[in-house]
């Protein structure tokens, strides 16, 4: 059978096809996959096709016709087997159809209607199926049906090869259209943008939306005028509105010299066009004119300081999640990336009542929708700098939705519902009222931290992190909880972010902490994990880390015990990390280890100065203390000063011995050339080493 | 929407300081209502825009053909697109629904692969065509073959599809729990969804404008009803005045 040589099928499927007895195969419509997919290929047998031709020549003039005729019927019903039917695509894949499909828009004698079929069938393939778009981009689809877009009489043909395209460009295995590099494809570009034919420059719209990424490239379209005759289209039908819209904004975004330049383009003509388009009729026009905005007030910020523009947008979302469909899902990211990192814009949004009706509309429905994980990450988002918005969703029903969306089956439900806890909780009036730092909202929270998906892991993380810093008279709740050995067990993870976060929640709790639950989380913790830690791959963990300990040492003498004892261990590993010079982070938060350490008695004091000027220095080599004096971050110097003075200070025999050493390492005389240091935090040590 | 704005502007001026001070509804007489109703000027093309918008929508194309050659209304669609679309809607209203389906592949074969719910309402009434035929083999053989699979990957389809398949396990299933699955009205309600689809992909609005006009008409009436008496409309076919009530 000529199935296995042209469709890389499997040879016992093809053999399989070839054995139920069906000695009428061509009078007799078989319906079966196997069938249809051996039936074109044997149909193809007698067209040169793609190098797995052969066999057959072509009969009398009749029996061609008829052949084409049957060639047509077999691809219309593989397409209409397999539009909207994953299943029936997965099917035809393995047997190996795309090619056979493929080959039969490449014929040059092919029949108008053949290639209709043929064209729409590819183009199924290529839409909701991962391994079908890589089939379809194999088989070369994209170069023909490029080619039948020329097609010189036929409309049919033409409609149905742009819309294959504009299915194949629409997933993001899809070859990205280099239009930078490359002239005759800017041409071509163009050409297509000029088509009188409106699914011809609809598909324009799409590859546009689809490979423009790079500045260049978005540069490189705006020279070439494309802007103007995107916003040319608007006057068409809807659909090419909507995907011209959607071109406009990949080629706006993050591009302040293209934004700008649209901004004046045709004395703004342009830009009222889109502001006109966030009232259209049609709901999905108003998203994207709400996006393409968002793009450009982003972009550029100075050519859009209309505010009423914005709090348009911000009204205009929040009636689209109202909306069925993709649209309503989509317009609370919008808005969130409307109002993401603004303080004035979220206080609009604030102002027109946007957590409650945010929360309304889920406390209206169910969680069980992609709507529910946006609105949640919008509410997550107007809770992160207002404090009015926080305390709207703790007293609304909302606070119940968001523990039960705390425990919900669906992986995104609950990182977005962490997000939300984060940001609330970065409010110390909440969490003093005592709303998040009960039991209710702390068990489903560390019941987290053990959850399979580690996405919800970090943001559960992120939520305690929070909780902790501010939970001071009730840190027994955590401690309760049995947080510390997960966060523990967290913290050796394999996952930087994850030892990060669990590193960055130990440092929180222990912030303040009473020496009682001190030594609780160390026992936990133990010193050898604690060490490898400061000695991290990662410097953020690192920095974390030394933050920890110094949260551990703060003020309470029995800790000192532990960065002392079992041999220095702690010590020796920020000594190790001090000398290598690393990150200037890792450098504050060790110096402020030392600090405190310093500021105990005559055997943390001595301890201390071994590490900053050991005593078999290598004379060579100048003191990382010294630097670290002449550094340009403030915060190192401040560290720095206080560790030197809490070494020299009270005044005593053994403090004058520590002087005559630091001196000797060149340490004073540098303290005392910054007398005239311009940071005001250094000048509080500063003045005390005088005195 | 033209009417409605007009009437309510008028109210805002019969809504003056004395009016309101007064405990009861000020009354307009219809001759001052029919007096204002006549300063109201419509264009007729906007009039006939909305009755070509309205048969373009609803399909009635020999109607919107003969409308056009004698009102000089140019649809804003090709009419014979509307001929392809109601011979859709009707073989999912005749029940059969395959040749709804290869209509529509042939007329946009990207309706139904970026439309999953249409596409699930077609084989869904697939289904209960042939549970209504009494081809029962056939039917759990099409219920595991094709839906089965839209089930897995969708579970608002998947209690649709165990509603469906209910329907064998009844002798008779016309008065069964879910028995109105079977009825007229439910091929009417995918023959819809169908339609709206098809429109949608043309870039048409799925739905026609006067429904909406005279469900603001409505709304427009009921505000005003708290606020003024004067002649109303109460048959909508007629759209006959009829005298405040005092």
């Amino acid at each position: 059978m000529p199935a296995t040589a042209s469709g890389g099928a499997r040879p016992e499927e093809a053999a399989a096809s070839a054995s139920p007895p069906s000695p009428t195969a061509s009078y007799c419509m078989g319906t079966r996959p196997e069938e249809l997919t051996a039936r074109l290929a044997a149909a193809a047998g007698g067209r040169p096709v793609g190098g797995g031709g052969g066999g057959r020549g072509g009969g009398g003039g009749g029996g061609e016709e008829e052949g084409e005729h049957e060639r047509v019927r077999t691809l219309r019903e593989i397409k209409n087997q397999i539009i909207g039917n994953r299943t029936k695509k997965l099917q035809y894949l393995r047997l190996g159809a795309v090619p056979v499909v493929v080959a039969a828009l490449a014929g040059p004698g092919a029949s108008p209607a053949a290639l209709v079929q043929a064209a729409a069938a590819a183009g199924s393939f290529a839409c909701g199926v991962d391994d079908g778009v890589r089939a379809v981009l194999a088989a070369g689809a994209v170069a023909h049906l490029t080619r039948l877009l020329a097609h010189p009489d036929e409309k049919v043909v033409v409609d149905a090869s742009a819309r294959a395209l504009r299915m194949i460009y629409q997933s993001k295995l899809a070859p990205k259209f280099d239009v930078n590099n490359n002239e005759k494809n800017m041409e071509f570009l163009l050409t297509l943008l000029n088509s009188e034919n409106e699914n011809v420059t609809e598909l324009a719209a799409n590859i546009i939306s689809h490979s423009c990424d790079s500045t260049t490239e978005q540069l490189a379209l705006c020279a070439a005028g494309v802007p103007q005759r995107l916003v040319n289209h608007f006057g068409g039908s809807m659909n090419l509105r909507d995907a011209c819209l959607d071109s406009l904004t990949a080629i706006i975004r993050n591009n302040w010299e293209v934004a700008s330049r649209f901004a004046l383009l045709d004395h703004g003509k342009a830009l009222r066009s889109i502001v006109a388009l966030i009232h259209d009729r049609s709901p999905r026009t108003r998203l994207l004119a709400c996006l393409c905005l968002i793009a450009l007030s982003h972009a550029s910020p100075c050519h859009f300081q209309d505010r009423q523009i914005k709090t348009k947008l911000i009204l205009v979302l929040l009636e689209l999640i109202e909306e069925p469909g993709h649209v309503g899902d989509d317009a609370p990211l919008a808005l969130t990336t409307l109002i993401k990192d603004s303080v004035e814009l979220q206080k609009q949004a604030l102002s027109t009542n946007a957590v409650q009706k945010l929360s309304n509309h889920l406390i209206a429905n169910s969680l069980e929708s992609r709507r529910a994980v946006t609105i949640l990450l919008a509410l997550a988002e107007l809770c992160s700098k207002l404090e009015e918005s926080r305390s709207q969703l703790m007293s609304v029903q909302a606070s119940t939705l968001i523990l039960d969306a705390l425990k919900h089956a669906s992986v995104d439900i609950r990182v977005a519902a962490c997000s939300c806890i984060k940001n609330i909780s970065r409010s110390s009036k909440v969490l003093s009222a005592g709303k998040l730092s009960c039991d209710t909202f702390i068990a489903p929270l560390v019941q987290l931290l053990y959850d399979s998906s580690m996405s919800v892991q970090v943001a559960a993380l992120g939520a305690i992190c929070n909780i902790a810093v501010n939970l001071t008279p009730r840190k027994s709740i955590l401690l309760q909880s049995g947080a510390v050995s997960q966060l523990v067990h967290l913290s050796k993870s394999m996952d930087p972010t994850l030892r990060l976060k669990a590193v960055w929640a130990l440092r929180n709790i222990m912030f303040l902490l009473n020496p009682k639950d001190k030594d609780f989380i160390l026992k936990e913790l133990t010193l050898s994990t604690l060490s490898s830690l400061i000695c991290d791959s990662e410097h953020f963990v690192q920095e974390q880390t030394l933050a920890l300990v110094h949260n551990l040492v703060d003020g309470y003498v029995n800790s000192f015990n532990y960065v002392i004892g079992e041999d220095g261990m702690i010590l020796n590993a920020i000594s190790r990390q001090l000398n290598n010079a690393p990150a200037p982070g890792v450098c504050i938060q060790g110096m402020f280890v030392l600090a405190n350490v310093a500021a105990g008695g005559e055997l943390n004091k001595e301890a201390v100065m071994n590490i900053l000027v050991p005593r078999r220095a290598d004379r060579v080599k100048q003191s990382f203390i010294v630097n670290f004096l002449l550094s340009k971050d403030k915060q190192l110097r401040v560290a720095t000063l206080w560790c030197v003075l809490n070494l020299i200070y009270p005044k005593c025999e053994a403090s004058s011995v520590r002087v005559v050493r630091l001196q000797n390492a060149g340490v004073i005389s540098q303290v005392k050339g910054m007398i005239n240091d311009p940071c005001l935090d250094c000048k509080v040590p500063l003045c005390s080493f005088i005195y | 929407m033209f009417l409605s704005r007009i009437v309510l502007r008028d109210l805002d001026s019969i809504d003056s300081p004395a009016a309101s001070m007064a405990s009861s509804k000020k009354l307009v007489t219809r001759d001052e209502w029919e007096r204002k109703l006549r300063d109201v000027k419509i264009r007729k093309e906007d009039m006939n825009r909305l009755v070509m918008n309205f048969l373009v929508t609803e399909g009635f194309v020999d109607a919107a053909d003969k409308f056009r050659v004698e009102s000089g209304t140019q649809p804003d669609i090709d009419l014979a697109t509307i001929t392809d679309r109601m011979e859709v809607k009707r073989a999912v209203q005749s029940g059969n629904v395959q040749e709804a389906i290869e209509k529509i592949n042939d007329l946009n074969p990207t309706i139904l692969d970026t439309n999953p719910q249409l596409y699930f309402h077609l084989q869904q009434q697939k289904l209960i065509e042939l549970i209504r035929a009494g081809k029962i083999n056939e039917a759990l053989e099409f219920a595991q073959e094709e839906l089965a699979p839209r089930g897995e990957e969708n579970q608002v389809f998947l209690e649709e599809i165990e509603k469906t398949v209910a329907l064998l396990v009844f002798e008779d299933i016309k008065n069964c729990p879910y028995g109105e699955l079977l009825d007229v009205s439910q091929r009417l309600k995918t023959a819809s969804e169908v339609n709206a689809a098809i429109l949608t992909s043309q870039s048409h609005e799925k739905d026609p404008k006067l429904p909406s006009l005279l469900k603001m008409l409505i709304w427009t009436q009921n505000q005003l009803d708290e606020k003024a008496a004067y002649p109303r409309i109460n048959n909508f076919s007629t759209a006959a005045l009829e005298d405040p009530a005092i």
